[in-house]
């Protein structure tokens, strides 16, 4: 393979920085006097990115939708489901009330007063959406009318935080007690969470129509219009630029993260291979 | 699967069922593993809910002894998905599954007959029957 004095260029969720990491190790041992430039952002930052012009060789993305939304046909031709994750409540331990917070009064831990927590921006990250479809999904999940509407008004500001890696890194530092988050970050990191029901964590297929009741409205790719996204199991996916200029390489590492060491990657990093 | 079986007894670790079920739900049709997931769900033969790392799991497992073999899908306009199908090899460790459960299923049936007769010698004992 000729691959002298390249350069791929990656664009990734930021929940994946991980996994593009080890992929890129794995990718270089194989592929001498190859450069990476990978750029972690939220998922829906990452595509706008590329609709402005913006030029990467590879996309991977936190949701699968994105691609179909925002970037095939014109900038990607087809793309691949990865992975599946579930959205969950990270926390530490000196978290307030972390010694009784469960899956059945989150909540409640949530909306005392004195506690903190945080969701990333719906405008540029998957998870911040799925945050809010989560809150939703909830109120007649736990049956607790009006429960979305608290949520908001007591999270903090959203736009704190672009990407939900930065509300992990949040948590680890202690300026937040509680963030919603992918499990596989959680994970990662070493952090404790609490799992939400299948039927809201947004995980299951078999709990898709129930997901698709979830709606939230997002800026779209015209500016000052938003759209309504409804909810969907997680799915991550992965794409090639119809731009490359590296159509061989790029695709060798698709084919690398969408395989058995890819596989063996994701579970390491706490995400389910699809 | 095929190295937990001793085809003599049949024995087989019960948390691996989910396996016969993936098995006969792809010898029916083969899919992908989101659409396996709600098949598996809306199967009136599931007990409780199978869960997604679970399916996927079993699936790369099945997939790794040969049991079932994959390949990715790419559709016109939507994503590319990794489609399962059944080997001759998964067949085979089906009619396994089929014998094995048809084993349990007269274990069981042999069960409650016992504890119908139990039931009845009760009965008959609380109404002052005696019978030899």
């Amino acid at each position: 393979m000729s691959s002298l004095s390249k350069t791929l260029r990656i664009i990734h969720a930021g929940a994946l920085q991980q996994v593009i990491r080890k992929c890129v190790k794995h990718f270089s041992s194989h592929n001498a006097n190859l450069t990476f430039e990978a750029t972690g952002v939220g998922s829906r930052e990452g595509a706008k990115r590329l609709l402005s012009g913006e030029n990467y060789d590879i996309i991977a993305l936190a949701d699968q939708a994105l691609f179909a939304e925002l970037l095939v046909p014109d900038l990607v031709k087809s793309y691949y489901i990865f992975a599946a994750d579930q959205i969950v409540i990270g926390y530490s331990q000196l978290s307030k009330g972390s010694e009784e917070i469960n899956q059945g009064n989150w909540f409640e831990t949530l909306l005392d007063p004195q506690v903190t927590f945080a969701r990333s921006d719906h405008h540029l990250d998957p998870c911040g959406y799925r945050t809010l479809m989560v809150w939703q999904l909830s109120e007649s999940f736990y049956s607790r009318p009006g429960l979305y509407s608290k949520m908001e008004s007591a999270c903090i500001p959203y736009s704190l935080y672009p990407k939900s890696l930065d509300l992990a890194s949040a948590l680890v530092n202690g300026k937040v007690d509680y963030a919603f988050l992918y499990s596989s970050e959680a994970e990662q990191l070493g952090l404790p969470y609490i799992t939400l029901p299948s039927k809201v964590n947004l995980s299951n297929p078999a709990h898709a129509n129930f997901y698709d009741q979830a709606a939230v409205s997002v800026e779209s790719k015209v500016p000052g219009k938003n759209i309504i996204i409804h909810g969907k199991p997680i799915e991550f996916a992965i794409g090639i630029s119809k731009e490359s200029q590296n159509l061989e390489l790029a695709q060798s590492f698709v084919e690398l993260l969408t395989g058995p060491d890819g596989n063996s990657i994701l579970e390491e990093c706490g995400l389910i291979p699809c | 699967m095929n190295e937990n079986i001793d085809k003599n007894t049949l024995t087989i670790p019960i948390e691996r069922s989910i396996q016969a079920e993936l098995l006969l739900l792809l010898g029916q049709k083969a899919s992908h593993g989101y659409e396996l997931i709600q098949r598996l769900n809306d199967a009136d033969f599931k007990n409780g809910e199978a869960d997604t790392a679970t399916v996927y799991r079993n699936l790369r497992r099945m997939d790794k002894d040969g049991l079932i073999n994959s390949h990715w899908e790419v559709g016109e306009s939507g994503p590319g998905r990794r489609l399962y199908q059944l080997t001759p090899q998964g067949e085979k460790s089906l009619k396994i599954w089929v014998q094995y459960i048809s084993q349990q299923k007269a274990k069981l049936e042999i069960f409650l007959q016992a504890y119908s007769q139990y039931e009845e010698s009760l009965f008959n004992e609380e109404n002052g029957v005696h019978k030899p």
